[in-house]
């Protein structure tokens, strides 16, 4: 038996769905709320390995996104590094930013984690938006809310090559982070999310376990920064917002703490309906409310948490 | 006699409140221990301290001969000194077969190590594994109950639970704190059988946390009483009622 059997169904057929979807004619604009959406739903996953698994609710992820964006910017336009380099640079730099969050956060617990992460994003956002970047060649300074040009090999991408690229990322993390929640090492996370006391009295050493949710989580979230620097070109202080941690938070809740699938397909659903209606950034974060709230009433566990658990309730029944 | 777990002089204080003044007591291979007193007497500050989950403020803790007193809870299981908890706080999400193979990833680990074998040994065949978690699930008793979240189960069960956890990792020493309180009498007398039976078979050692003079009587091959943070007498479990006054109160009212 294959415990994971329907939600590795679900994500081949909605993979399969959007790797048709721009033969049938889709505009520009819809091309491109869909690829943002695909790095989004990565972003999203990234906040449940150590959100919703390891039940570390972090509400700075927006930290570790807009840690690898700001290091594709400035290391491609201030240093003039190739963007290859400067994207495998990135991606250890949130890695690092991630080992030294979960270092000192590992070793609070419950809402001590939340506040502390929130503290961390909000900082990182505070000094985005203060900084500014002299750039001695071009003569002007950079930073600040406009942000930091990413420069990237390409003059204009298709959008299509983007759709595709962000697909097919998306549809690599989403595997390997499903992989990583269902191996040994997600077991334990689970563990420590449902009891840190009775954890650490099977032998688990707790604060290291929550380490590594951080620093596993913040690579993902990493690589989905990286993606979104190439795609927009440009490293603005929202990427460190506190809207975006938010964001993958409440996906997560509406799809499913700790389920990976629930919250990639929540964040990829949601961002497409919101922002392909195309409806302003207040009323998003209305609609983003209500959907959490109209879940929870019918789905207390997220989408697919609730719908796990009455999968079950049927085996222990039979 | 060989002491397995030896707990020399041990002091805690809660702030002005002095739990625990100076605590000095053995444990022997393949000993049954009772730690008796009553309620706020600093038993259950006790085993916490010898389980690692709490600090002392003084004292040593020796395990095989082996200072354990900087050790956390964690590795102390990891080293053979496993315990279950009065209120067994289960992971929700979790089934029984998925709780037992988080203590048995961590615990096995640690056996490796203890036997000596190699540290890069590979890993025993999952059939192996399965087996071994086959014959924890029948000998505690879960096994029809092993694919139910531990949210489910009943207090009965939640206890052969921590009995399931805590020799998960082949431990030489289990520390039962109040696990027979509250329990309806058949679960009561089926789980002194379960560790009378881990006693006997696997010479696993006991330090029983109880406020009851009859279970202890029933199941102990020695008794330490302590009152007020203090051990106020030591001895076989038919004398308890004889030397301490707290035991007799117990008898009159049970």
């Amino acid at each position: 038996m294959f415990p994971g059997g329907r939600t590795t169904g679900a994500l081949g057929a909605a993979s399969g769905i959007l790797l048709l979807l721009p033969l049938l004619g889709l505009d520009p604009f819809l091309l491109d709320v869909l690829t943002v959406g695909f790095l989004l739903a990565v972003f999203a996953g990234s906040w449940d390995l150590v959100g919703g698994v390891a039940g570390q609710i972090s509400l700075g992820h927006a930290l570790f996104f807009g840690s690898a964006t700001y290091a594709c910017a400035i290391l491609t336009s201030l240093y003039r590094w190739p963007f290859p380099a400067a994207a495998a640079v990135a991606l250890l730099f949130s890695g690092a930013v991630g080992a030294a969050a979960g270092a000192l956060a590992s070793r609070l617990r419950g809402p001590f984690v939340a506040l502390f992460t929130l503290a961390l994003g909000e900082l990182a956002h505070e000094v985005a938006l203060g900084q500014a970047f002299f750039s001695p060649k071009e003569g002007y300074s950079w930073g600040g809310e406009g942000g930091i040009p990413v420069s990237l090999p390409w003059v204009e991408a298709s959008p299509w090559a983007g759709y595709y690229a962000a697909l097919l990322f998306l549809v690599l993390s989403a595997f390997a982070m499903l992989r990583i929640a269902r191996s040994r090492q997600g077991l334990l996370w689970t563990a420590i999310a449902g009891s840190e006391l009775n954890a650490q009295a099977s032998g688990v050493d707790v604060v290291r376990h929550k380490r590594r949710a951080f620093l596993a989580s913040a690579l993902f979230a990493g690589a989905a920064g990286v993606g979104f620097a190439a795609h927009v070109g440009r490293a603005t202080a929202a990427d460190f917002s506190i809207e975006l941690s938010f964001q993958a938070a409440t996906c997560a809740a509406i799809g499913g703490r700790g389920t990976v699938a629930g919250p990639v397909l929540a964040a990829l659903l949601l961002h497409a309906l919101f922002q392909g209606a195309g409806l302003p950034p207040a009323t998003r974060v209305l609609l983003y409310a209500a959907a959490l709230l109209a879940t929870l009433r019918f789905f207390p566990r997220g989408v697919a948490g609730t719908l796990r658990e009455r999968a079950r309730s049927r085996k222990m029944v039979s | 006699m060989a002491g397995l777990l030896r707990v020399e002089d041990i002091r805690k204080s809660f702030g002005p409140t002095r739990v625990l003044v100076g605590v000095t007591f053995d444990v022997g291979a393949r000993e049954v221990v009772g730690l008796f007193g009553p309620n706020g007497s600093g038993k259950t500050t006790l085993a916490n301290i010898v389980s690692g989950l709490v600090p002392p403020d003084g004292g040593r803790i020796l395990f095989d001969g082996r200072d354990i007193t900087p050790l956390p809870m964690d590795a102390r299981y990891r080293a053979g000194v496993a315990r279950t908890f009065q209120i067994p706080d289960p992971y929700p999400s979790l089934t029984v077969v998925e709780s037992i193979r988080v203590a048995l990833l961590c615990g096995r680990e640690s056996c490796r190590k203890r036997f000596g074998m190699k540290d890069s040994s590979p890993e025993p065949a999952p059939t192996r594994w399965e087996e071994e978690l086959e014959s924890i699930l029948v000998r505690t008793g879960l096994f029809a109950q092993r694919f139910w979240p531990a949210a489910k189960l009943s207090q009965g069960c939640l206890r052969r639970l921590e009995f399931a956890r805590a020799i998960s990792c082949r431990p030489r020493l289990v520390i039962l704190d109040e696990v027979f309180s509250a329990l309806s009498a058949k679960d009561e007398s089926e789980l002194a059988l379960l560790m009378r039976s881990l006693h006997r078979k696997e010479g696993i050692s006991f330090l029983l946390v109880s406020h009851n003079p009859l279970i202890l009587e029933e199941l102990c091959d020695r008794v330490v009483a302590i009152e007020d943070g203090c051990v106020i007498w030591e001895g076989t479990p038919k004398d308890l009622a004889k030397h301490v006054p707290a035991a007799n109160h117990a008898h009159d009212s049970g």
